[in-house]
């Protein structure tokens, strides 16, 4: 099994208040991280350090991709190179169209793979297959990103984007909230559908339900801003039945 | 110039310099825009039932300076005019935004819109925005809105998020941001024409 992600003792700030502080993490390929811990103690700021998000600033501590050095590379390299981020808040575009969206992201990672950009009718069988996959509606493409999509719409919305976008490094930041019952088992189906011996994911979520769809290979707790306790899937139960307060 | 009674003058001037002042007769329809070039446009409504409709897009770089100028005035009752003018200021560009609409003691029943809305795409690019609004008669349904902005930073990175690069992201922005005015252009061909003009620009 080959290391995916390695984090080490990783320092991030925003608006000069340390949010992590220092965290270590490794990810080898195939496995599924699940991130729980209380409001507030960096899990969103972790997934925006790693992705590139220029509000926060990496004060120290490294990150490394396939070994490769990831806080040297622009927000948009990295999300070629295969690390995805479905938003805790996924964010409204008015005006761009979820097709012209997703052709330049699809197009962006052709290109940085040496590919030629995606023929029209290549394109929108791919939109199609994963559109039912996700059980999204046919008139999402001519919508706008994200534009008056109910909570529950923009979580598939993301997984989605992830379906057509196959990332080797897929965080998904509270995808579950907002979902109905059923939203819930579709969005987690086709996560595991994407599963591959290859690829990781990073789940953060608060509650346990997620992770009976989703099984993690390990539950790590963040509490103000450092993982202070790692274990397997039976640490989540734990910590439905008795919260963050012995830890 | 003088539109006659019921008559519909419609035109659309792109990189050309524009002025006019207009008297619009009863029921008659006007239906202007102005795509990247200074404009003064007078219309009086002098009739009623009149429609007109005047739109700006201006996109401006490098130390390009433009003026739009508005002078609506509804003399007489029953009329509508909607005015929409949008601006994307890169570099050290220069732009403003002057807008007259009067509305007359008796021009009841009017309905009177003007929206100015802009894109600074830097720091040194600058925006003046003058709306002057003098409404006489109270059976009236107008409004007016003004705006200049930045690109939305968290539209940005979410877009990045997904490989797009900052340029190609901005340029989905601005374009987006463009399309309501390029939108309301009735002849599909300059609709089309318009949006090629704007399609392969970098911001
Ligand atoms: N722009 C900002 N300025 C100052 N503090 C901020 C800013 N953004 C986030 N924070 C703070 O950083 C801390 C960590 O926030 P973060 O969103 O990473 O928490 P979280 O673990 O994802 O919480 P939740 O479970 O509620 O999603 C919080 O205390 C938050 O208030
Ligand atoms: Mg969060």
């Amino acid at each position: 099994m080959s290391k995916l992600l390695e984090i080490k003792d990783l320092h991030a700030s925003i608006g000069g208040k340390e949010i992590l502080k220092g965290v270590n993490l490794v990810i080898n390929e195939g496995e599924v991280h699940a991130i729980m811990g209380p409001n507030g103690a960096g899990k969103s700021t972790l997934s925006a350090v790693l992705t590139g998000n220029p509000a926060y600033e990496v004060t120290s501590g490294e990150v490394y991709l396939k070994g490769q050095d990831l806080l040297s590379m622009p927000a948009e390299v990295r999300a070629r190179a295969g690390v995805f981020l479905s938003f805790q808040y996924p964010v409204e575009i008015p005006g761009v169209s979820m097709t012209n969206f997703m052709r330049a992201a699809i197009n962006a990672k052709r290109d940085y793979e040496g590919k030629e950009p995606i023929s029209p009718k290549e394109f929108l069988s791919l939109m199609r297959e994963k559109k039912k996959l996700l059980e999204l509606p046919d008139k999402l493409n001519n919508r706008s990103v994200n534009e008056g999509f109910s909570g529950g719409e923009k979580k598939k919305n993301e997984i989605f984007q992830m379906a057509m976008l196959e990332p080797c490094l897929a965080i998904l930041d509270e995808t579950d909230s907002g979902l109905d019952i059923d939203a819930l088992r579709i969005v987690a189906e086709g996560v595991n559908k994407l599963k591959t011996p290859q690829n990781a994911s990073i789940v953060i979520t608060h509650y346990q339900r997620l992770l009976d769809y989703i099984v993690p290979d390990f539950v790590h707790v963040l509490a103000d801003g450092k993982i202070v306790k790692t274990g397997d899937k039976s640490l989540a139960l734990e910590l439905e039945e008795h919260g963050y307060e012995n830890i | 110039m003088r539109i006659s009674k019921g008559e519909i003058f419609e035109r659309v001037f792109v990189n050309e310099e524009v002025n006019l002042q207009i008297d619009q007769e009863a029921g008659s329809h006007v239906k202007i825009h102005v795509i990247n070039a200074s404009f003064s446009i007078t219309v009086n409504q002098l009739g009623e039932g009149c429609i007109t409709e005047i739109y700006g897009l201006e996109n401006l770089h490098g130390d390009e300076s433009v003026t739009a100028e508005t002078h609506v005035t509804h003399a007489v009752g029953g009329g509508t005019s909607n005015q929409l003018v949008k601006f994307v200021l890169a570099d050290n560009s220069r732009g403003s935004f002057i807008g007259d609409l009067k509305i007359a003691p008796d021009a009841q029943q009017t309905e009177a819109h003007q929206t100015n809305r802009n894109l600074l795409l830097s720091d040194t690019a600058e925006m003046r925005t003058r709306p002057q609004l003098e409404i006489y008669a109270d059976d009236v349904k107008a409004t007016h809105g003004a705006s200049t902005g930045q690109l939305d930073e968290s539209a940005l990175f979410y877009m990045q998020q997904r490989g797009i690069d900052k340029q190609k992201a901005r340029q989905l922005l601005v374009n987006a941001f463009m399309k309501e005015v390029v939108e309301t252009i009735s002849d599909e061909k300059i609709k089309s024409d318009v949006l090629l003009l704007f399609e392969e620009e970098a911001f």
